[in-house]
Order: C-alpha cells, then sequence, then structure tokens
C-alpha cells in the first residue's frame, strides 16, 4: 500500500537532509561525533542474533504503526515524517489481509450446512492464499539478497536513529523518538558514513566499499530490481498453492481437531489391545505440510492441461526472474566490460565544477 | 506564539529543502565547485482522478525504467515506482493463473474483474473518502503532485519534514488559507496557511493509511458482486447466441466443414506422433485403453471408450505359421539342440506335416517323445513345450500397432469429424439447458424463484424463515398475495412472461432443431464409419436397429433436461392458481360440487370440501413423486378423484385469466399449461380404476402400466415442488443478502466514519488559535 506511492527515496532525501544541510556553522567532525549520537548501527547485533534482532525491530516498529505513529498523525503533529508514514503503511496490509479473509469467511457462519461448508471451503483457500503472500513475498526476497551478501558483504544492516522533537501543545516533554533504518534502504544515499564509523565491520569489508561505491550501487539497484520482481511472482505462485484442493479438507476449527485427537486416541489404544497399531495422528504441523505438499505437486501437475502449465509457467517464471537476478548481482560485468567508474574513489570529479540536486 | 517561534526555530536549524536555497554543501571540501542547481519543479494539475494518457506516459516510463534498472542504472524514486508496477505484473500473472485454471467462463473473467477492483478500490478509495471531500472543505489537496527538475512527478505531501510549500502560488495560498479559517489580519500569514496545509496532509495521509485496509477489499469485493450478475446475463446471451450460430454453420454441409476442422488440427498430428512413437508397441489391451482413450476423449459419453476399445481389438490377428525357425528360436533354451536338429530335419516329414497342420499339441507330443527320457519326465517335458510354444504363438498374433497406424488414423479422423459436429450441438444444448450455473435454464430458474419470492412482500426475518422450510409462512405469504389482486396479477404476468421465453428457448422447436441436427451429425457420422468399415463404432452412434446410440443420447438428455424445468413452470403457475381459487371460497365450493357430482359418501360434504382443500394445496406446495403418497394416503377413490379434478382444471381463475388477457404469449402459455394438465393426468393421476387399494401401486410406479413412464420422466413430470423451489431461491437470497448487509454495513460505516474524522481536518487547535492571535497585526 505504501509503495503504492512509490516515493521511496524520500526517505533518503530526509536522511540526506539531516546529515548535510543545515548547521552551517559546525565543523565536520562535529556532525560527525552527533551522528555516532544519534545513529548506531546494529552491526554485530545483526550478527549475534539476527532473529531476535528482526523480531524487536519489527514488534516495535509494529507497535508504534498502530499507536504513536497514528496519533501523531491525527494531531497533524508538526514532527509526524515519512518513516513514520512508511511504517504505518503495515497497517493497511494486516488489516488488509485480515479483511479478506473476513469477506470470505465471515458471513458464512450464517448459512446453513451445505452453503457454509461451500463457502468455507473457498474462504479457507482465500485464507491460506493471503497467508502464502506474505510468506512467500517476504521469505523470497532473501533468495536473491542472500548470495549478494554472502559474496560481497553488502548487508542491509540496521542501524536506530535517535531523533530529537519538537515541543508540541500536547506533548512537551516526551521529545525522542526512535527510527530503525537500513544502511543500504536507499540506492541514492547508502549510509557510508555509518559504515565508516562502525567499529564493528572489517576494515576489509570497509575498504571494498570505499573502493566499490559505484559497484555497490550498481549492486544494490540489480538487488532490489529483481528481488522485488521475483518477490511477487513468489507470492502469486503461494497464492497459486493455496487455491489448489487439499487445503479443503484441512480443519482449522481448533475445539475439532481436540476431538479427532480424541478420537484417535481411543482408536488407537483399542487397536493397541487388540495387538493391532495404526497411523500416527496428523498433528495440525504434519497434516499442513502434507497438504503443502499435495498442493504443490497440483499446482505443478494435476487439473487440466492448460492449468498445470499455467502453474508450471507461474513458478518458472518466479524462479527464472530469481536466478536471473542472482546472474545480475553476482556476475561481474564491469571485470569484462573494463568500466571506468569501477574502482574509482570518490564519485565526483573534484576537478569539475557541477550542480547537485 | 510559541508555536511560531517553533516554526521559526525550526527553519533555520532543521532541513530545508534545495528549493531557493544557496546553501553550500560544506561536508566536502569542494565547496567553491559545488553550486545548486537552479530549481526548475512546479505543481501539477490538482486532480482527483488523473487522465489515462498521463497513466499510459507514465507506465511507458516505468518500463523505460525497469530496463534501466536491470544494467544497473537508477534511483530511489524509480525503483519505488517499479515496485508498484511489480506488484501488479505479479497480482495479473496470478489472476492469469487463475483464469486458465477456472473452467466456468464467468469464474474466468471475474479473476480480471477482480484484479480490476481490486487495485481500482486501492487506488479509488483515498481519493473519494479523503482527499476529494478534504480538498473541497479546506482546498488542500493532500495528493497534490509534483515535478521535479528531474522531471519526475511526487506528491508534495508525502514527507511533511520536507518542505515544499513554496512551489504554491500566492494566490493558490490565499484561497487555501480563506477555506481553513487562517485569520485575514495576521503578519506572515502565508506561513500560518503553509503549516496548516502540511497539517491537514498528515492527517490526511494518516486517515488513508487507517482506513486502506479495510476499504480496498471491502470495495473490491462489493464491485465484484455488482458487475458479477450483469456479466452472468451477457454471457448468457452471448452463449445461447454463438452456440445457434455454430450449429447452424454446421448444418452447411457436414463432410466439407469437418474436413477443414482437421485441416489445422494439432491434436490430429499429436495422435499421429502418438503412434509413429509407439508403432513398436503391440496392439494389447493396455495399448488398445491408451489409443481408446484418446479417440473417445472428444466425444463425450462415458459408453463409447469401450465401443472404441471394442473396435481396436476387432482389428485383426496376425496368421502365425509355424515353421522350423519358429520351432528353434523358441526352444533352444528348453529342448537339447540335437533333439531340435534331428525334428527338424528336412527330411523328417512326419514333423513338417504337424507343422502345416499348426496342432501345438502333437507337436509338443512328438518333441517330448522324442528326447526318450522316462514317461514322467516326458510328460513334464511336454508341458514345459506346450506352454512356451502358445505364449510364443499368442505374441507372435498380437498385431503392433505399426501394422493398423493407418486404420487406427483413419478411426481418429472419422471419430474426430464426427465429434466436432456433435460438440456443436452438445454446446447448444448445454447453453440453454446445461446443468452448469450460467447457462439459460439456470439463470431463467432464478428469475422464476426470485419473481415469485420477491412478490411476497418478506419482512425482516422472513427470508430466513422461508430458507429454513417454514410452509405455514409461506401458506400465509401466498395467502396475502391471493389477497391483493393488483400483486397477483402483476406476478402472474411477470411469470407468463418468463415461461414464454423458457418456451421459446427450450420448447418443441428447441427440440426439433435438436432432433434435426443430431440426425443429420450421427447419420452423416454413422455413414462415414460405416463406408470406412468401423461398424461397431457406427452403430454406437446412430443405428434404426439400436436404442441407446448417441443419437438417442442427445436428445433424450436434452428433452429431460427441458422438461424437469417446464413442469415445474407450470406447477408455478398452478399453484398460484389454486391459491387464488383458495382464497375466494372458489375452490372449497369446486369441491363440494365435484363430491356431490361423483357420488361422495360423506355427510358433510362442507367439512370435506375444506379439509380436501387443505390437501389440494399441500400437495401443490409439497408433493412429490414418491410421497405423493403420503400426502394422499387415507382418501377414498371419490375424494382422490375430486382432488385431481380440482388441481388439474382447466378453467383457471378469472383473476388469472384478466392478468392474462390481451398479454402477448399468453395464450400459448395457457395452451401449454393444459397440455402439462393432460398429461399429468393421463400418465399420473388416472384414476378410472378403483384408487385403492392401488393407490401405494399406482403412485409409485407412476400408472407406468399404462403411460410407460420411467422415473426419470415420472419426476420430470411432477416437477419440483413449489415449497421446494422457494426455498431454495430464499436460501441463496438470505446468504447473499446477510453477505452484503454485513460487508455493505461495513462499507457504510467506514465511509461515514472517514468523512466524519476527515471533518475535524486542518482545523485550529488552541495553540494556533493563540498564535494567531498574538500575530495579529492590529491586535
Amino acid at each position: 500500500m505504501v509503495n503504492s506511492i512509490g516515493i521511496q527515496n524520500q526517505i533518503a532525501k530526509s536522511n540526506y537532509n539531516s546529515v548535510s544541510f543545515g548547521n552551517n556553522n559546525k565543523k565536520t567532525e562535529e556532525i560527525e561525533s552527533e551522528h555516532d549520537k544519534n545513529n548506531k548501527i546494529l552491526y554485530t547485533e545483526k550478527k549475534k542474533h539476527p532473529v531476535a534482532l528482526g523480531l524487536k525491530i519489527q514488534t516495535d516498529k509494529l507497535k508504534n504503526a498502530f499507536t504513536t505513529y497514528p496519533k501523531k498523525g491525527f494531531e497533524g503533529s508538526k514532527n509526524a515524517n515519512f518513516y513514520e508514514f512508511l511504517t504505518m503503511g503495515t497497517v493497511p496490509y494486516l488489516m488488509g489481509s485480515a479483511t479478506l479473509i473476513g469477506v470470505f469467511n465471515l458471513a458464512s457462519k450464517f448459512f446453513d450446512t451445505p452453503a457454509a461448508v461451500s463457502a468455507s471451503k473457498v474462504g479457507k483457500k482465500m485464507g491460506i492464499g493471503v497467508l502464502f503472500y506474505g510468506l512467500f513475498k517476504t521469505f523470497s526476497k532473501k533468495l536473491v539478497e542472500t548470495p549478494v551478501n554472502l559474496k560481497y558483504g553488502i548487508d542491509n544492516t540496521p542501524y536506530v536513529k535517535t531523533v530529537n522533537e519538537l515541543p508540541e501543545e500536547r506533548n512537551k516533554d516526551n521529545l525522542v523518538a526512535k527510527e530503525y533504518h537500513k544502511i543500504f534502504e536507499s540506492v541514492d544515499f547508502p549510509r557510508w558514513d555509518l559504515i565508516n564509523d562502525s567499529k564493528d565491520i572489517s576494515p576489509e569489508q570497509k575498504e571494498y566499499f570505499k573502493n566499490n561505491k559505484a559497484e555497490v550501487k550498481e549492486k544494490l539497484i540489480k538487488t532490489k530490481l529483481f528481488s522485488t520482481v521475483a518477490s511477487y511472482l513468489w507470492a502469486a505462485t503461494g497464492v497459486g498453492i493455496a487455491m489448489q484442493k487439499p487445503w479443503e479438507n484441512l480443519e482449522l476449527n481448533p475445539a475439532k481437531r481436540v476431538r479427532n485427537f480424541m478420537n484417535h486416541r481411543q482408536i488407537a489404544s483399542a487397536a493397541k489391545e487388540q495387538g493391532q497399531k495404526i497411523k500416527g495422528y496428523n498433528w495440525f504441523a504434519k497434516d499442513f505440510g502434507k497438504k503443502f505438499i499435495d498442493s504443490t505437486k497440483e499446482f505443478v501437475n494435476n487439473g487440466s492441461k492448460p492449468a498445470k502449465y499455467a502453474g508450471r509457467a507461474l513458478l518458472a517464471a518466479a524462479v527464472g526472474v530469481t536466478l536471473l537476478g542472482n546472474f545480475s548481482t553476482l556476475f561481474d560485468f564491469n571485470k569484462y566490460k573494463g568500466s571506468k567508474v569501477n574502482g574509482a574513489s570518490s564519485l565526483i570529479d573534484e576537478t569539475k565544477e557541477k550542480v547537485i540536486c | 506564539m510559541a508555536n511560531v517561534l517553533n516554526s521559526i526555530v525550526k527553519n533555520q536549524t532543521l532541513d530545508k529543502p534545495a528549493v531557493n536555497d544557496s546553501t553550500p554543501f560544506n561536508r566536502y571540501e569542494t565547496k567553491d565547485k559545488i553550486k545548486p542547481m537552479e530549481y526548475k519543479g512546479k505543481l501539477l494539475p490538482s486532480r482527483i482522478i488523473g487522465s489515462p494518457v498521463e497513466y499510459a506516459k507514465d507506465l511507458k516510463q516505468d518500463v523505460v525504467n525497469i530496463g534501466r534498472a536491470a544494467r544497473g542504472k537508477s534511483n530511489d524514486h524509480e525503483l519505488g515506482r517499479i515496485n508498484d508496477l511489480a506488484m501488479k505484473l505479479g497480482s495479473l500473472a496470478l489472476a492469469g493463473y487463475l483464469f486458465v485454471k477456472n473452467p466456468l467462463k464467468l469464474s474466468k473473467t471475474m479473476e480480471f474483474v477482480g484484479f480490476g477492483t481490486f487495485f481500482g478500490s486501492m487506488a479509488l478509495w483515498p481519493k473519494l473518502a479523503i482527499q476529494a471531500p478534504l480538498k473541497a472543505r479546506t482546498g488542500v489537496d493532500i495528493h497534490q503532485k509534483y515535478i521535479d527538475s528531474q522531471g519526475r512527478k511526487k506528491n508534495v505531501f508525502l514527507d511533511p519534514q520536507y518542505d515544499l510549500t513554496d512551489l504554491y502560488d500566492q494566490e493558490t495560498l490565499n484561497k487555501t488559507g480563506d477555506k481553513l479559517g487562517v485569520s485575514k489580519d495576521i503578519a506572515d500569514r502565508n506561513n500560518f496557511i503553509k503549516q496548516r496545509m502540511k497539517k491537514t496532509a498528515v492527517q490526511g495521509n494518516t486517515l488513508w493509511m487507517m482506513t486502506a485496509g479495510f476499504a480496498t477489499p471491502i470495495m473490491s469485493a462489493l464491485t465484484c458482486n455488482l458487475i458479477e450478475k450483469p456479466l452472468n446475463k451477457l454471457y448468457e446471451v452471448l452463449d445461447l447466441k454463438s452456440t445457434e450460430k455454430a450449429l447452424n454453420k454446421g448444418s452447411e454441409g457436414f463432410v466439407k466443414s469437418e474436413l477443414n476442422y482437421l485441416k489445422n488440427s494439432k491434436t490430429q498430428k499429436a495422435f499421429s506422433d502418438f503412434l509413429t512413437n509407439n508403432e513398436n508397441e503391440l496392439l494389447d489391451t493396455k495399448t488398445i485403453g491408451k489409443i481408446a482413450e484418446k479417440i473417445s476423449g472428444k466425444v463425450n459419453s462415458a459408453s463409447f471408450k469401450n465401443t472404441i476399445e471394442q473396435e481396436l481389438s476387432n482389428l485383426g490377428k496376425n496368421n502365425v505359421e509355424l515353421n522350423v525357425d519358429f520351432i528353434r528360436n523358441n526352444l533352444s533354451s528348453v529342448v537339447p539342440e540335437t533333439v531340435i536338429d534331428t525334428l527338424t530335419n528336412p527330411q523328417n516329414e512326419e514333423f513338417k506335416t504337424l507343422l502345416k497342420e499348426g496342432s501345438l499339441d502333437k507337436i509338443s507330443n512328438m518333441i517330448a517323445s522324442a528326447t526318450g527320457g522316462k514317461r514322467r519326465e516326458q510328460q513334464k517335458l511336454f508341458n514345459t513345450v506346450y506352454t512356451t510354444l502358445d505364449n510364443a504363438k499368442k505374441q507372435m498374433e498380437i498385431p503392433k500397432v505399426g501394422d493398423y497406424k493407418e486404420r487406427i488414423m483413419l478411426l481418429y479422423n472419422d471419430v474426430a469429424k464426427f465429434s466436432s459436429g456433435k460438440n456443436r450441438i452438445d454446446n447448444f444444448v448445454r447453453a440453454r439447458v446445461g446443468d452448469n450455473s450460467g447457462s439459460y435454464i439456470a439463470n431463467q430458474w432464478n428469475r422464476v424463484g426470485n419473481t415469485i419470492v420477491n412478490s411476497l412482500d418478506l419482512k425482516n426475518g422472513e427470508l430466513k424463515s422461508l430458507a429454513d422450510g417454514n410452509n405455514n409462512l409461506l401458506v400465509n405469504k401466498l395467502k396475502q398475495l391471493a389477497q391483493n389482486d393488483d400483486k397477483f396479477k402483476a406476478t402472474v404476468g411477470d411469470l407468463t412472461n418468463l415461461i414464454n421465453d423458457y418456451e421459446s428457448k427450450t420448447g418443441t422447436q428447441f427440440l426439433k432443431t435438436v432432433k434435426n441436427e443430431s440426425t443429420f451429425v450421427c447419420g452423416a457420422g454413422e455413414k462415414l464409419l460405416n463406408s470406412d468399415g468401423f461398424k461397431k463404432t457406427a452403430e454406437s452412434i446412430s443405428s434404426a436397429a439400436k436404442n441407446g446410440t448417441l443419437e438417442d443420447l442427445i436428445n433424450v438428455h436434452a428433452k429431460e433436461r427441458a422438461s424437469g424445468a417446464q413442469s415445474s413452470f407450470y406447477r408455478i403457475l398452478q399453484t398460484l392458481d389454486v391459491f387464488k381459487k383458495d382464497s375466494t371460497g372458489q375452490l372449497e365450493s369446486q369441491i363440494a360440487e365435484l363430491l356431490v357430482k361423483n357420488n361422495a359418501a360423506e355427510e358433510n360434504i362442507q367439512t370435506t370440501a375444506k379439509s380436501l382443500a387443505g390437501k389440494c394445496k399441500e400437495i401443490m406446495l409439497s408433493a412429490t413423486t414418491t410421497d405423493y403418497i403420503e400426502k394422499l394416503q387415507g382418501l377414498t377413490d371419490t375424494q382422490y378423484k375430486t382432488v385431481m379434478e380440482v388441481l388439474f382444471d382447466k378453467n383457471l381463475d378469472s383473476t388469472i385469466g384478466e392478468a392474462l388477457n390481451g398479454k402477448p404469449g399468453s395464450e400459448k402459455l395457457v395452451e401449454g399449461l393444459n397440455r402439462y394438465k393432460d398429461e399429468f393426468m393421463a400418465k399420473i393421476a388416472n384414476w378410472e380404476n378403483s384408487i385403492t387399494p392401488q393407490l401405494s401401486a399406482r403412485v409409485v410406479d407412476g400408472g407406468k402400466k399404462t403411460s410407460g413412464l420411467n422415473a426419470v420422466e415420472r419426476n420430470n413430470l411432477v416437477g419440483k415442488p413449489f415449497a421446494s423451489l422457494i426455498q431454495d431461491v430464499s436460501k441463496t437470497k438470505y446468504n447473499s443478502r446477510k453477505w452484503l448487509m454485513i460487508w455493505g454495513g461495513a462499507m457504510a460505516a467506514l465511509t461515514a466514519a472517514t468523512l466524519l474524522i476527515g471533518l475535524t481536518f486542518g482545523r485550529k487547535n488552541k495553540s494556533e488559535k493563540m498564535a494567531e492571535e498574538e500575530n495579529k497585526v492590529n491586535g
């Protein structure tokens, strides 16, 4: 939703402004030391506890997206900024997903049994579709990003930014806000300063970044392009898999699952008395996994011929764009082209007059 | 005042955009050589809905940008736009997949409709519910676009910390300030206006984020719901037309058109390749099954595959001539070499004769004896030799696919030609009376049902009650309808139109067309297959001597499907007639008269007449073929006869007569209804013989002895019980109404809340009011 407004570079603009303009009388060192205070790169934290850090950041952002930021936004706070607006973009994603599931499920409980059964089949598939859309989209991005990280160390490490806010009518005391950004979230303005200042990043890696800014930027752009396009194709593939028949029989009602489990135990013990063995209970994870495998098979193999080929084509497109992304980002074209840009120590040729935007 | 100070402090210390700013880029030592670019940005015209031309231009630019990004050249703005485009492409790919996966035309189209409405709602919701009302009230277009120095289109208020309000001209600022209620007599009024504009935009954008998640899916689902009905109707009309056109085209000349059909057939080529690839396969049961499936796949009939299998297994056997080589090849590992050499010696005339005769029994015996072993061993050897030779012979007798490739291909072509003709008839029948959603009969059924349910004036909760099968309520509602002459007439009028339309599309003319076409196509198919020597297949398609051919099936299917709904529709009119007569007391008096006329034994005719009137209504509402017995249990012969005479009386109630009077097609309708009544009386309600104790047999077997109706025909003639039709329609109506109430209600509430919240935006808060006060020029 937020992306639909399509001007992510505004984040960059705010960063850019906050580090470059204003404070005209301050010396560069003073500004640098302010960076240290206001921006903390979470390199070590990410290396040590990547999952915990990710969860912490997401939880914090999610909490703010539903509470602090809307409050500030509705008041028209002068401290509201684009970061907050973007973070609030999670709200329509989550609420939209829930509503979409609701549209297909909520009314069916009023229906009589046959209608409810058929509505619930569709509803179940839609619900799983929404879930898979999110999961496939998020994790597929890693398929393009991780190899680039492993080969070049271009890791989109988060950093926490402390923002000092202006006093307002209803808020005069709590004037410090925390924002979580990523060092490469902007391709126009990667945070080279934070990389340079970081004590945790190895000197070799810093040297690489310092000498290959153009190449890194090129790789960032390609990574973003291919991971984005691939992620939506994977998301579509996820929904496609969710639309298959096996999901119709997935029991989601916890009460019914407990009842089934009790029945199964009774049958199993009765069978044991007679010296027979029956299959183990179909736990939810196992059941879900099996249905996932069956649905994936059905997606590419069963059904009518055109449906089968369409499923394969969708999967092939997702895999193809991912591989193209891997190839495009990992293969060093410049080496063979003999690019003049590559290896230049600075993007700015200081001998020439130029304009900036 | 504090506020003004804040803004001054902020302007001095915080970010300032490049607009008219000559701040040196002092971070680098190159400040003397760098100077800001002259600003060329400007506001774009404020529009709620953008023009398609602009949209196309932007799309073109995005595609170009993707190409650049693939070469590593892009920026954040372009990557953001690419993300949008990729999201749409991903969704389009998904819609494409679901389009292919879905078997029904309407569902296929709805996938793309869903795609369109989803993205349409995503774009329209903020415009209609937030942007437009705010712009009208405050003058602030929260999605005002500008074009920056690089020619990129962006939103002015996207980042509140990136102030672009300098782009507004004085006139716009003044107008907006007036609408926002900014005092006119204050110093630095522009600054106040700009702050309030930014504030309004922040509020509007927040509202957008908070509501879009609910609004987009609901708006999209409601729009889909709205579009589905007319789309369904459109497909119905198109289907009726296209299938009729195809059928007429087919009649021009079976052989000619079917040959043309085959000329570029890819499936024919694929089948030919399949035969070539399997040339060396034996034409055994398994292979025959595979080939038969491919040939019969085009003909929509379960038994046709068996026919083709039989045809293929009749293709013939190879004549295997037993000779010396056959013996040598197959027995070399079973019988000692010397024995074979002795026997196959050209001088051994006896063995030669045996080979010529072909008797495996005798040959095996001679071989076993020639080894000269013990009797038991000879017997054992005989068995082995016999089995080996028998198997080898059978294997050699089975022809290979390659031996009959041309014949099989010919059979394929003949069947394909026939099936292309048959498919046109099948499609013609399916579009009209097919058992699939979207067919004419399915839609007409819904239209008839809806007409009645709509005429019943149902209040809250009553629809649910009818959906649950509350017959008492239905009886009451029908009574009310019967008492309201105008409404009753209007309902009968509407039903007449619907039933006449049904008759015109699925009646005698339809059956005649199907009959003619099937005779023509099946006849041509039979002739073709016969002339090529495929007698079995020809016979299964059309035959004067055999029942159950494909031709018969086509006609029986069309007739059964059409007549079921037709009887149900006539039964609806019949039911309305009975209820109308009941409401005027005519029903009871007619029964009483008939009881007297039929010499009823009852003493109290009036009481019996009343009870039988109830029976009549009960039968009309809910009697099916099988439970007629329940409904009629306990009646005497006379009572049964009376009930049937009343129910199937050809004199309609006078109000129905008035409703039909002068209406186009009404004569035809009455004619059809009378024909139906005659048929029912003749085939099901025949009462000439004593009703008791044969009632059970009469009803259960539907008077089979006299009418010869089978179970399906009997069911079709009885039609769907009125109550059951109403229950089905009520269920569907209730479900969709419930869904609509929940989500339509949610959408209405969300829209109202959004508009109300929007009303509070852009207003001055306390400190803003104070600041204005303090800044008053004359204050």
